[in-house]
C-alpha cells in the first residue's frame, strides 16, 4: 500500500513522538495567584491602562498540537459570552482530545472543542468555570478605516504562566476581502477582513482579540497570512458580523448535532463499502485525510480524492478518522450524506450518493 | 491626523469620543472632521509629547566604530558622558568607540565595564562635561497601556547624528527572555511595539514624560526577517541602574544565581527543588521542599517570576526572602552568588568580540527567534559622494582628519588590560575617588604605634579592648585575650564566627586610612551595593590580605567606612562588623559603635570611649614593612 502523509501531519506525528514540550507543559499547574507587581494606585492609571488591563484578561493563551516545521503549538483565544466559551482560530493546534487554556492569572483549564466554521476558520472551544468576564459579540460592532485598535494576542508565545497576553496599537487601513487576493494568499476564508497598519498577526497571535477604545470587541487576529508573490504579510482581523454569523452557525449545528440521531444503525456506511482508504491511524488524533479513493467506487462517483481532508459530515465535525467512523455508524447505508473537504486551500461540499 | 494617535493624558476623552472621531467616518476626505480645530487637550498633549522627544533626543547617543563604521545606540546618563548600552553594540568595536549626539558633534569614547550576561555596557564620552543626560524614570511603575518612545539610531539611520524616535505603546511588563543562543538573558524587561530595529540596540527607551525606563535591546522576528514586527524589549532602567557602578569599575561583569532551583508544584506552589549546601540561602535556612512566597518584596507564582527577580541584581547583593517551611513562615535576605565561573565568563567575551559583524540574513527563514539585534555594520554603505557615515567632514572631537586618528589614538591613556576586566583603567579611576573623598580624613600616625580602643559591650559593663599593630592583633573581653598575627592565621577565627573578628576589621580600618587600599594588597573596586538594614547603595571595594578577603562599603558622598565583611571562602558566612557611629576627631575618622554580625545575627555591640596610640612596643614583624608607611596615593 502506498503510504503518503501530508507534511503537516507528518509534523504531528513527529510532534506527538517527541512530545516533550506539550507533555511538560501538561504536567504543570497553577492556582490563582498575585501577579507579582505591585500596584499602584489605580488613580494613578491612565484610562488605556484600565481598558487594556481590564481586556487583556478575557484573552487567553491556548496551547495543543504542534511545535515544529514552522507549525505553533500556541495560539490565542478569546473570551466571550458569559465566559464559557473561547472564541479562537481553527487551526492544528485544536487537533488534541483537550485544549490547554491558560488565564491571565496563571489558572490552567482544559477546553473542548464545542464546534468549528471551516468557512471563517474560526472554532468555538467551551470551558467549564473560567471565571472570566466573556467579551459580547455584537455584530454592529464593525471596525472603521481610521479607527484606533489594540490587539491582544499571545503573539511569539511571549506571555507564559500568569502573565498577560501582549498588547500592540494599531489603526484600521481598510476593509477589503480577502478574495481580492485569491491565490496570492493560501487562505480558506475568503470574506471581508479588517486589514490594520501594524504587525499584529504574528505567530500564536490568531485567534486574539482586536478592541476599539471603548474596549468593545471588533475582531479576532487571523492566521498569518503572507501574499506568495509579494512576500508582504497581511495583517488583518475578522469583522465582527462575520464572527456572530459564524458563532451562530456552530452553536445552531451543535443543536442540531444533539437532536439528530446518534445511535449507531445496523447497517451503516463503512469505509470500505465506500472505497475510502484514509491514512493510518496512528495518533489519537489522527485528521481523517482520504489516502486512496478505489477507482469506480462510490467515494470515485461522487468525487471524492485522495488527499482530501474530511472536516464536516451532515454538518458534524469530523476531529479525527475515528470521529468519522463514528459518525459513519449513525448514517444508514443506503443515505446519502452530505461532507465538506479540504483540497489543497479550498473547501468543497460534497453529497456522496450509494 | 490627531483622532487616533492621542497620547497618554487624552484617552479619557478619545473613549469617550470614538464614535464620532472624525476619521472614523465613512466620508474618505481627512479634511471633513467634524471640528474644524483639534481640542485644546490634543494640541496640549502634543506639545508635551514634542517637547519630551526634544530633550530625550539631546541624550541619546549613536554609537560608531572609530572609523565610523557600524552603528548602534545608547543614552548618556551622567553630564560627563558615562554611556548606557548594550553589550552587542559594544563587543564588535572592541575598547574603542565614538558617539555621536544631536548637537552634531562626534565624541572619542572607551569602554568601561561589560555584562555579557545582561547584555549591558557603559562607555564613557571625552569632550565636555555638561553632556546632557537622559532623567532616570521608575521601570518598576511601568505598565502595559502606557505609552512610550523609543530614540536610537536604527539601520544606522542617525549619518546626520539625529536620532530617530518611534513612538508605541508598552504591551507587557516583567516579561522573561530565554537565553537565545548566546547566554544573553533578558529578565524583568518591557515589551513594546514602539518599532525597534537593528541599531536602536543599547538605546533608550522613554516613557511619554520623557524619562528613562529601559534599554532596548532585543526583539522577537522569527520568520519575517530582521525588520520590527511589533515586539521589542528594553532592559529594565532598574536593572540597568542596579548594575551602572559595577560597569563603571571596568570589570567583566557576572550575573547572579540564588544557589538552588525550583518546581512548580500542582498546587501552584514554588518550591526548592534542589540547593546547594554552600549556598547562603541553605545557611539561611531554607531547605529542599520549601516553598517560596517572595523575593526582593515581589511575589512569587512561577519560575519565571523568579528569574525575574533574580536576573536585575548583581551577584553578591543581598536579596530579601520569605519562604515557608513545614513550621514556619521565615523572613531573610540571602547573598547572591555567581552565575559563572570566571573562565566561561573569559571564553563568552573572547567569542563575542572576535565575532565578525553579522551580515545580513540569507534569507528570512534561517532567522533564529529572538535574536538579540546587532548593529548590522554592512548592511547600509555609504553612497558614492556621501561623507563616510559618523564621520561628517570636521565634525570629530579634536578636528582632526581620520589619518591622524590612526597614527595616535587620543583615548591611549584610557585604556588597560588586565585579566577579568574589559579595561581596568576605570577601576583605578573609582578607587582614586574614594580614596580622595577620604583624604581630609586619613592623617593616621605611623605604623609603629599600636592603636588601642577601648570600650564596653552595649548594655553590659563588660570592658572590650583592641590592640591593633603590624605585627600583632590582640583582642580582650572581660578577662579573656587572644592575640592574632596581623597578617595571616584569620581564616580558622573567621570560620569559627570569633568575637576577635570586630579586631580584624580595625585593622582593617587602621591601613585602609593609614596606608591606603592598594598598599594593603590587591584591591579592586567592585561597584555599589547594599547593606541590610540601610537605604541607599554603598562604595564597594574588595581587598584580598592573603587568605581572606575584605570588602569595604564606603559612603558615596563621605567615604566613610559602614561596614567591612571579612571572606574566608564562598562556602561560609563572612564576619561583617558595621560601623554604627563614627566620630570625627580633626583628620581622623574613629569608630564609636561597632557591630559584629555573622549571617543576619548580631553577636558583639561594642560602645568605644577611647583610642588611643601607644609608641611602638610590641612590634615584631612590623619594622620589614616600614615602606608601606607612607601609602597613600
Amino acid at each position: 500500500m502506498k503510504f503518503r502523509v501530508p507534511i503537516f501531519l507528518a509534523v504531528i506525528i513527529a510532534e506527538f513522538l517527541a512530545n516533550a514540550p506539550m507533555q511538560s507543559l501538561a504536567r504543570e499547574s497553577f492556582g490563582p495567584v498575585d501577579s507579582g507587581a505591585e500596584r499602584i494606585d489605580a488613580s494613578e492609571e491612565s484610562d488605556l491602562e484600565v481598558l487594556l488591563g481590564r481586556a487583556e484578561r478575557s484573552v487567553v493563551k491556548l496551547y495543543g498540537a504542534g511545535g515544529a516545521r514552522g507549525l505553533e503549538s500556541y495560539q490565542s483565544g478569546v473570551v466571550v459570552g458569559d465566559g464559557s466559551l473561547i472564541l479562537t482560530s481553527w487551526s492544528t493546534v485544536l487537533d488534541v482530545d483537550k485544549v490547554r487554556v491558560v488565564t491571565f492569572d496563571g489558572r490552567r483549564l482544559d477546553a473542548e472543542i464545542a464546534g468549528v466554521d471551516p468557512q471563517c476558520e474560526l472554532a468555538l472551544l467551551r470551558v467549564p468555570n473560567s471565571g472570566l468576564l466573556g467579551f459580547e459579540l455584537d455584530p454592529q460592532n464593525i471596525a472603521k478605516i481610521g479607527q484606533r485598535v489594540f490587539a491582544i494576542t499571545n503573539l511569539f508565545g511571549i506571555a507564559a504562566g500568569n502573565e498577560a497576553c501582549s498588547s500592540q496599537k494599531g489603526v484600521v487601513m481598510a476593509m477589503s476581502p480577502l478574495t481580492t487576493r485569491k491565490g496570492a494568499m493560501k487562505t480558506l476564508y475568503q470574506g471581508r477582513v479588517v486589514v490594520v497598519d501594524v504587525m499584529t498577526n504574528n505567530p500564536g497571535a490568531t485567534g486574539g482579540a482586536l478592541i476599539d477604545l471603548s474596549g468593545r470587541l471588533v475582531g479576532i487576529v487571523g492566521k498569518e497570512l503572507r501574499d506568495e508573490q509579494a512576500g508582504i504579510w497581511l495583517n488583518y482581523a475578522l469583522p465582527m458580523d462575520v464572527i456572530k454569523n459564524s458563532v451562530d452557525r456552530i452553536l445552531s449545528g451543535q443543536a442540531n448535532m444533539a437532536a439528530a440521531n446518534t445511535q449507531a444503525v445496523p447497517q451503516p456506511h463503512r469505509l470500505n463499502d465506500l472505497g475510502i482508504a484514509l491514512i493510518p491511524d496512528v495518533i489519537p488524533k489522527t485528521p481523517a485525510f482520504i489516502d486512496w479513493v478505489r477507482e469506480d467506487s462510490i467515494a470515485a462517483r461522487s468525487g471524492l480524492k485522495s488527499n482530501d481532508l474530511i472536516l464536516l459530515v451532515n454538518d458534524s465535525r469530523v476531529d479525527s478518522r475515528k470521529g468519522l467512523e463514528r459518525i459513519l455508524s449513525t448514517i444508514n447505508r443506503g443515505d446519502s450524506f452530505a461532507v465538506l473537504v479540504q483540497r489543497g486551500q479550498e473547501l468543497i461540499k460534497i453529497q456522496v450518493r450509494p | 491626523m490627531f483622532g487616533g494617535l492621542a497620547p497618554d493624558g487624552v484617552h479619557s476623552r478619545a473613549i469617550g469620543q470614538s464614535a464620532t472621531d472624525g476619521l472614523q467616518g465613512e466620508v474618505p476626505s481627512p479634511l471633513q472632521t467634524t471640528q474644524p480645530e483639534p481640542a485644546p487637550e490634543v494640541l496640549q498633549a502634543q506639545k508635551q509629547r514634542i517637547e519630551a522627544m526634544r530633550v530625550a533626543s539631546q541624550a541619546t547617543v549613536g554609537v560608531f566604530g572609530v572609523d565610523g563604521q557600524g552603528g548602534g545606540s545608547g543614552v548618556c546618563i551622567t553630564p560627563d558622558g558615562y554611556v548606557l548600552t548594550n553589550f552587542h553594540v559594544s563587543s564588535p568595536f572592541g575598547h574603542r568607540m565614538r558617539c555621536g549626539l544631536n548637537d552634531g558633534k562626534m565624541y572619542e569614547a572607551v569602554v568601561a565595564g561589560i555584562d555579557p550576561t545582561g547584555d549591558l555596557a557603559v562607555l564613557k564620552m571625552y569632550g565636555r562635561e555638561d553632556f546632557p543626560v537622559a532623567k532616570i524614570g521608575d521601570s518598576d511603575r511601568v505598565r502595559v497601556g502606557q505609552w512610550c518612545f523609543a530614540a536610537g539610531n536604527p539601520f544606522v539611520l542617525a549619518t546626520n547624528l539625529q536620532p530617530t524616535v518611534t513612538y508605541g505603546l508598552i504591551s507587557g511588563v516583567r516579561r522573561y527572555q530565554y537565553p537565545a543562543g548566546t547566554i544573553l538573558e533578558y529578565s524583568d524587561c518591557i515589551q513594546t511595539d514602539a518599532a525597534i530595529n537593528p541599531g536602536n540596540s543599547g538605546g533608550p527607551l522613554f516613557n511619554a514624560q520623557g524619562e528613562l525606563i529601559g534599554i532596548n535591546g532585543r526583539c522577537s522576528f522569527e520568520k519575517r526577517g530582521r525588520v520590527n514586527v511589533g515586539v521589542g524589549y528594553a532592559i529594565s532602567i532598574r536593572q540597568a541602574m542596579n548594575f551602572f557602578w559595577h560597569l563603571r569599575s571596568g570589570r567583566v561583569l557576572d550575573h547572579a544565581t540564588l544557589g538552588f532551583t525550583v518546581a512548580t508544584d500542582a498546587k501552584g506552589k514554588v518550591t526548592v527543588s534542589n540547593i546547594l549546601e554552600s549556598s547562603d540561602a541553605y545557611r539561611r535556612g531554607l531547605r529542599y521542599g520549601d516553598e517560596i512566597l517572595r523575593l526582593d518584596d515581589r511575589q512569587i507564582g512561577t519560575t519565571n517570576q523568579l528569574k525575574n527577580v533574580t536576573g536585575i541584581f548583581p551577584p553578591q547583593w543581598r536579596v530579601a526572602l520569605r519562604f515557608r517551611n513545614e513550621t514556619d513562615t521565615v523572613d531573610t535576605a540571602i547573598r547572591l552568588q555567581n552565575l559563572h565561573l570566571p573562565s566561561e565568563l573569559e571564553e563568552i567575551v573572547k567569542g563575542e568580540s572576535s565575532e565578525e559583524p553579522r551580515a545580513p540574513p540569507k534569507s528570512p527563514q534561517q532567522e533564529p527567534e529572538d535574536t538579540p539585534n546587532p548593529e548590522s555594520p554592512d548592511t547600509e554603505q555609504p553612497k558614492p559622494g556621501e561623507p563616510p557615515k559618523g564621520a561628517p567632514p570636521g565634525r570629530g572631537l579634536r578636528g582632526k582628519e581620520g589619518a591622524s586618528r590612526k597614527e595616535k589614538d587620543s583615548l591611549a591613556d584610557r585604556y588597560e588590560t588586565k585579566r577579568g576586566f574589559s579595561n581596568y583603567y576605570f577601576n583605578r579611576v573609582e578607587l582614586d575617588r574614594i580614596v580622595a573623598l577620604q583624604k581630609p580624613r586619613n592623617q593616621w600616625p605611623k605604623s609603629d604605634e599600636a592603636w588601642v580602643l577601648s570600650g564596653t559591650v552595649v548594655g553590659e559593663t563588660t570592658n572590650v579592648q583592641t590592640r591593633v599593630t603590624d605585627g600583632v592583633i590582640g583582642f580582650t573581653l572581660g578577662d579573656k585575650t587572644e592575640s592574632v598575627d596581623s597578617k595571616r592565621g584569620w581564616t580558622p577565627w573567621i570560620q569559627q564566627q570569633s568575637l576577635v573578628s570586630l579586631a580584624f576589621a580595625l585593622r582593617t580600618w587602621q591601613q585602609w586610612h593609614q596606608s591606603g587600599p592598594r598598599m594593603m594588597g590587591e584591591a579592586i573596586y567592585i561597584g555599589r551595593s547594599p547593606l541590610v538594614g540601610r537605604t541607599g547603595l554603598f562604595d564597594t571595594t574588595r581587598i584580598t590580605l592573603g587568605e581572606v578577603d575584605s570588602v569595604i562599603y564606603t559612603s558615596p558622598e563621605t567615604g566613610t567606612i559602614e561596614c567591612i565583611e571579612l571572606f574566608t571562602d564562598n562556602q561560609s558566612d563572612p564576619a561583617e562588623i558595621y560601623f554604627e557611629k563614627v566620630q570625627r576627631n580633626g583628620g581622623r575618622e574613629i569608630p564609636e559603635r561597632v557591630r559584629l554580625a555573622f549571617g543576619l545575627e548580631t553577636r558583639l555591640v561594642v560602645d568605644i570611649a577611647r583610642s588611643e596610640w601607644e609608641p611602638g612596643t610590641v612590634l615584631d614583624s612590623g619594622k620589614e614593612d616600614a615602606g608601606k608607611e607612607k601609602g597613600g596615593d
